[in-house]
């Protein structure tokens, strides 16, 4: 039995259609019409305990739907959710005071008290005794460097601090799991590094159990080993973040500058593309490792042309994972 | 066990909350002072200089308005907590707390109650003794027995909210809703028009609505009209009404919950 454990899960919304202007309003005032959107299809996966693990997928695939019913919001239609024992929709108000969740798209803060006073209601809320709330603070604040805001008002707040106050909130009763939806959202380069050293620190030492959904791709590149890709409310992908190069980036990529303006003949399975128009210095060479062998294409390029610069590189992750969102790649 | 501990801690936030907006404050007890002036006035002209109308003294008349119209500035309860939450998805970050929803509910609107109590319903009340005049209680007994069937009558007001509020899990927007409770409320529950005046077939139909248990049972208490036995008898009748409407609503959570959807991502 793994800490989290999510078995054939599926929930439909209801969503109201309604064709435009006035005759579509008034058609919609008589006889309302509906289509259900299946967001989450029949999905599963398990977590052990420390874990972490990047969630992702396009918008609309279903990713916060299934954060709302892992953290006891929404109740599956079928399927059956269990976390470290608990069913989170049934026993809700037991369960969440062993979770922390951040919604980066909702704030849990006060918006008219200042940072502190959202704090100190929280730990009543979860009443966290004394001294591990002071501790905890103490440490949180220093990690993301929030002693200059702290007694400001929430709605006087930039949306990176607001962040990382609500980062703290969701964490002040020491959770055992964290669910972070898009915990970067919104936040500038630095404020992103500060939050993915703090997560990375938080699963090292604390050995919290974490899942983390994003839509830049560094966030999981610089955090997680692990990586779930839903599409559609189907699950795409589950497996090590390295595995996607093996499993679909089987192309590469070849930087090619001449020493002068060339043409080159046509290569069979190379795709070759100008980078320098009009000129033709720079070219870039695109095949499949299993049909071309990179050996015997730069042995035939260095052998007819003069080069004055080359670079080989793999495909980036984010690349493939939008190859996987178009459906480009064989699933 | 039910740790209280955190409903303190809502009750308090929102005590305190409602000393931010200061003017906001006095120009509310100002409204209720308002409110039963306007009352006690169009009845004075109505009763045209006699004492007495259907054995009902211009007396009693002026002690049922200031003390529904003051309990009712106590009586704030908040229609739209859930309904905004459902409406601006926030009721996902509430769910995450580890308390009873309509706890919470409760102990925010019973912060506001006795920030009300003490600070809108003592001076409007004492405003409108001096200047307009109030029977006095019946006896002592009869004092205490209106402060508890108060207490009873805030909670017909509350859980008919609940069940209303519970609604927005389906409607989403309930607006319409409470506005016609707001309106049985007012016109049956005699804060505007004391239900002695009522025709007999129609005060026969309001006493088997909640709405006469809200300010009217404890206005008759506070005037010694009602025996013991009666007394007892409308104690009971609210809290029937309170273990009926707070079971309709938590059914209504219950369904509600798995209907639940969360607006805006």
């Amino acid at each position: 039995m793994s800490f989290i454990e999510v078995n054939e899960v599926s929930k439909t919304f209801r969503v109201s259609k309604r064709s435009a202007g006035i005759p579509g309003m008034l058609a919609n005032l008589v006889v309302p019409k509906y289509e259900k959107k299946r967001a989450v299809n029949n999905i599963s996966f398990s977590i052990e305990q420390g874990e972490m693990v990047g969630f992702i997928g396009p918008n609309g695939a279903g990713k916060s739907t299934t954060i709302k019913m892992l953290s006891g919001i929404l109740y599956p239609d079928t399927g059956s959710v269990r976390v470290n024992g608990y069913i989170p929709y049934r026993q809700r108000k037991e369960y969440v005071g062993s979770i922390g969740v951040v919604f980066g798209q909702k704030s849990q803060l006060q918006w008219d008290l200042p940072v502190i006073d959202s704090f100190e209601l929280l730990k009543a809320i979860y009443r966290v005794p004394d001294e591990v709330y002071q501790k905890n603070l103490k440490r949180f604040m220093d990690m993301l460097d929030m002693s200059g805001f702290i007694n400001h008002p929430v709605r006087q707040l930039s949306l990176g601090q607001r962040m990382r106050a609500d980062i703290v909130a969701a964490l002040l009763h020491s959770p055992q799991i964290v669910f972070f939806d898009e915990p970067t959202i919104g936040v500038d380069v630095v404020g992103k590094e500060t939050i993915r050293n703090f997560i990375c620190e938080l699963n090292a030492k604390d050995k919290v159990t974490m899942l983390f959904t994003t839509h830049d791709m560094q966030d999981i590149e610089k955090t997680c080993k692990r990586l779930i890709i839903i599409d559609k409310g189907s699950k795409v992908y589950d497996g090590l973040l390295s595995g996607i190069r093996d499993a679909y980036g089987t192309t590469r990529q070849v930087d090619v500058e001449f020493a002068q303006d060339c043409t080159v003949l046509p290569i069979e399975h190379v795709e070759i593309k100008e980078l320098d128009f009009p000129s033709g210095r720079k070219k870039r060479f695109l095949f499949e490792s299993r049909e071309v062998q990179i050996d015997s294409l730069m042995n035939s390029l260095l052998a007819d042309y003069a080069i004055r610069d080359l670079t080989v590189s793999e495909p980036e992750i984010e690349g493939l994972i939008r190859k996987i969102y178009n459906g480009e790649v064989a699933q | 066990m039910i740790s209280l501990y955190p409903y303190f801690a809502f009750a308090k936030k929102s005590f305190l909350g409602r000393s931010a907006y200061r003017f906001d404050h006095f120009m509310g007890i100002l409204n209720t002072i308002l409110r039963i002036f306007i009352f006690w006035e169009i009845y004075r002209a109505l009763y045209g200089g006699r004492a007495e109308v259907d054995g009902v003294t211009i007396t009693m008349v002026a002690t049922n308005f200031i003390l529904s119209l003051g309990l009712d500035s106590v009586f704030c309860v908040n229609d739209y907590y859930l309904p905004n939450r459902i409406q601006d998805g926030s009721i996902a970050t509430e769910m995450l707390l580890p308390v009873n929803f309509h706890g919470r509910m409760l102990a925010d609107n019973l912060g506001n109650a006795l920030f009300q109590l003490l600070f809108h319903f003592v001076p409007a009340v004492a405003i409108s003794v001096i200047f307009i005049g109030i029977a006095a209680p019946a006896d002592p007994l009869m004092l205490i027995l209106f402060f508890l069937s108060a207490l009873f009558g805030y909670g017909v007001l509350w859980t008919i909210s609940f069940v209303a509020q519970m609604l927005s899990f389906w409607l989403i927007n309930v607006w319409s809703i409470m506005t016609i409770k707001n309106v049985f409320i007012n016109v049956l529950s005699g804060s505007m028009i004391p239900l002695w005046f009522m025709p007999d077939w129609m005060s026969g139909i309001i006493r088997f609505t909640p709405f006469s248990s809200i300010y009217f049972t404890p206005v008759q208490i506070y005037l010694g009209q009602l025996s013991l036995s009666e007394i007892l008898q409308g104690f009971l009748i609210q809290l029937f009404w309170i273990v009926f409407l707070f079971s309709a609503g938590m059914f209504l959570w219950k369904k509600g919950q798995k209907k639940l959807v969360v607006q805006g991502g």
